[in-house]
């Protein structure tokens, strides 16, 4: 099993403490009694957590950081499955130039993206809405649906499409019974990546929201911007486990190595 | 009457044409083959057949009637396709009732046909396994069932034997047949492969560039193969240049070598003609006997039978010859080779001869 050397082992222990460090320092955060951010905390205590439930105005973020990841990854999913479908099976000019298009929100820099959909909202009135904040979160995680179908797809046997169709069934049908059912751990994964992307998204947001359409990103970042009481660190902690959650139940229906790296077990 | 018609099939790509005014029939219940090399157009042909091409000229009846207007979907053919094209995410019995859906059958009575259909496959017991579970020879009884189970009047097999290895291949020659026959299904099988041709077909159309070059049983396409690219395609041959003198209608008059032999009598005009002749029936023979005469260049021991590349005057002859228990020439030996007159065929010249 251990063919890395004794330095690459090194590597890559002090990689992993970097990438989990600030996630333990937050866990611990969130169990101080105190009034101030202190790690590692003086005690354990949940007080910080009931002190959420004292914060009507975080649990309605929550909730609406939950609608919009929902709304906002299905109606991607919609847009990104027909066109991760065209691009990957169809064969006509401007195939490159529509797949550049759908993950150009990838390549823009997102304050960039923010100010744009500020003012391209304002145009329409939708700004601060939650329609308008479907259609820029949508925008937004297309491309990680996008990318994820699109590696489905690729790998289709059209010949099996034929089979199908020389059974009887209509291209509704194929879609349906066929095509779909072949690519739909990619659209999940991909849905899940973008719901996730969607929950946590902070820069764009919090150019187009108004105090009514507060996702949990931008209270918390405008609650660290007035207080430093560690609320915000048990928030972050359950926004941790929920993802952990979501992760874990996605790798047992169907692997995460699959769905993000492409092969696997099968 | 012919239940399968095409008539003067044509498909072009750009400036060449991948089928080139193809006409057969296949009749009802036969088992029929759309033999070529890879590029010849007997895919395009198969595909035409099944609605996934438009003939660029032609047409193609069934039945009778004319398939030109009617979509895949509803020409009601089973296919069988290379590489079966199996629903990966669903059961054997799935797959196998996904057609009887499409068409409405209800469920007591798909249940009963899909049950049947893979009892003529002898896969009964694995209906509910998903197809990755299962080897390639069972794949294909499973893509077999599934083309069948819609009782198509028509069932297309594109190369269905060329993904298994060789004793699978053969066992399931066997199979196909029998289950064809069982069946009662008119069959067109598209294939490279000649043995498999002949094994399992009633006719075989050999096809190159696009043209029919014969149409015949498999003993007819390979006893009297009618060009010079048959005679090669199918089984091993020597073919080589000879003089037709004259022809009379019990026989020809042949220079071989610059030897006067008599032939069997054939439907050309006097000059050069190409002549095959198949290295079973060669015989090594004494010196007085002989047509002609070479050194034996290579020679390799099968078990059953001795094959020999022999150097003559008329180039490189492929000899082989029955293991009798004896010992045969060995290398670099002169032997001296003949044969019957009526194991020759005499051939129109092949510009591109090798």
């Amino acid at each position: 099993m251990n063919q890395n050397g004794r330095f690459s082992q090194v590597f890559n222990i002090l990689f992993c403490a970097f990438m989990l460090a600030p996630i333990v320092v937050v866990m611990g955060v969130s169990l101080t009694p105190e009034g101030f951010l202190e790690f590692p905390p003086s005690g354990i205590s949940l007080r910080w957590y009931q002190a959420i439930l004292d914060n009507p105005d975080f649990i309605e973020a929550a909730w609406i950081s939950l609608k919009l990841g929902i709304v906002a990854a299905t109606v991607a999913s919609v847009l990104a499955v027909p066109a991760a479908l065209a691009i990957g099976q169809g064969k006509f000019k401007g195939r490159e130039a529509l797949q550049a298009l759908f993950l150009s929100p990838l390549m823009v820099p997102t304050v960039v993206l923010g100010i744009a959909f500020l003012r391209f909202l304002s145009l329409f009135g939708l700004n601060g809405t939650f329609t308008g904040l479907v259609l820029c979160h949508a925008i937004i995680i297309t491309p990680f649906i996008l990318r994820l179908v699109l590696a489905a797809v690729v790998g289709l046997d059209r010949t099996v499409d034929r089979a199908a169709e020389s059974l009887g069934a209509s291209n509704w049908t194929i879609f349906r019974r066929i095509t779909l059912p072949s690519i739909l751990p990619g659209v999940i994964g991909g849905w899940v990546l973008a719901f996730i992307t969607s929950f946590d998204e902070l820069t764009v947001t919090v150019f187009i929201v108004n105090p009514a359409t507060t996702t949990l990103p931008v209270r918390m970042f405008s609650h660290i911007t007035q207080t430093t009481d560690p609320l915000v660190a048990s928030v972050s902690a359950l926004t941790v486990i929920f993802t952990i959650i979501l992760m874990v139940a996605v790798d047992r229906m169907y692997g995460l190595d699959r769905l993000l790296i492409g092969e696997g077990k099968k | 009457m012919a239940f399968l018609e095409a008539h003067g099939l044509t498909k072009t790509y750009g400036e060449t044409n991948a089928v080139d005014n193809l006409t057969f029939t296949v009749e009802k219940g036969s088992f029929v083959s759309l033999l070529g090399p890879s590029g010849c157009g007997k895919t395009t042909t198969l595909q035409m057949i099944a609605g996934f091409e438009d003939p660029t000229m032609g047409k193609i009846k069934l039945a009778g009637r004319d398939l030109s207007a009617i979509p895949a979907r509803d020409r009601g053919l089973g296919i069988v396709f290379q590489s079966y094209a199996l629903f990966m995410h669903m059961t054997v019995a799935e797959n196998v009732a996904f057609g009887l859906e499409m068409r409405n059958v209800d469920k007591a009575e798909r249940k009963r046909r899909v049950a049947d259909a893979l009892e003529l496959v002898h896969l009964g017991h694995l209906a509910n396994r998903y197809p990755r579970a299962m080897s390639g020879g069972q794949r294909q009884r499973v893509a077999l069932a599934r083309a069948l189970v819609i009782e198509p009047e028509l069932l297309l097999l594109d190369e269905p034997l060329s993904n298994l290895d060789a004793k699978l291949r053969e066992e399931m020659q066997l199979e196909l047949r029998r289950i064809q026959r069982e069946a009662g299904v008119t069959t067109l099988m598209v294939t490279h492969d000649q043995s498999e041709a002949l094994a399992m077909s009633d006719r075989v159309l050999v096809m190159e560039k696009g043209r029919l070059q014969q149409e015949d049983s498999p003993f007819e396409v390979y006893e009297r193969p009618r060009t010079s690219f048959v005679s090669t395609f199918l089984g091993k041959s020597n073919n080589f240049e000879a003089e037709l003198k004259s022809v009379s209608p019990t026989a020809s008059q042949l220079l071989i070598g610059g030897r006067a032999l008599t032939g069997p009598t054939v439907n050309l005009t006097p000059g050069t003609v190409e002549v095959a002749v198949r290295p079973e029936r060669i015989e090594i023979v004494d010196a007085a006997e002989a047509v002609i005469t070479g050194t034996v260049r290579e020679r390799i021991f099968l078990g059953a039978q001795w094959m020999m590349n022999v150097a003559t005057p008329l180039g490189d002859m492929l000899v082989i010859r029955r293991n009798a228990g004896r010992r045969e020439a060995e290398i670099g030996d002169t032997v001296h080779l003949s044969w019957a007159p009526e194991h020759m065929r005499i051939l129109p010249l092949n510009e591109v001869a090798a």
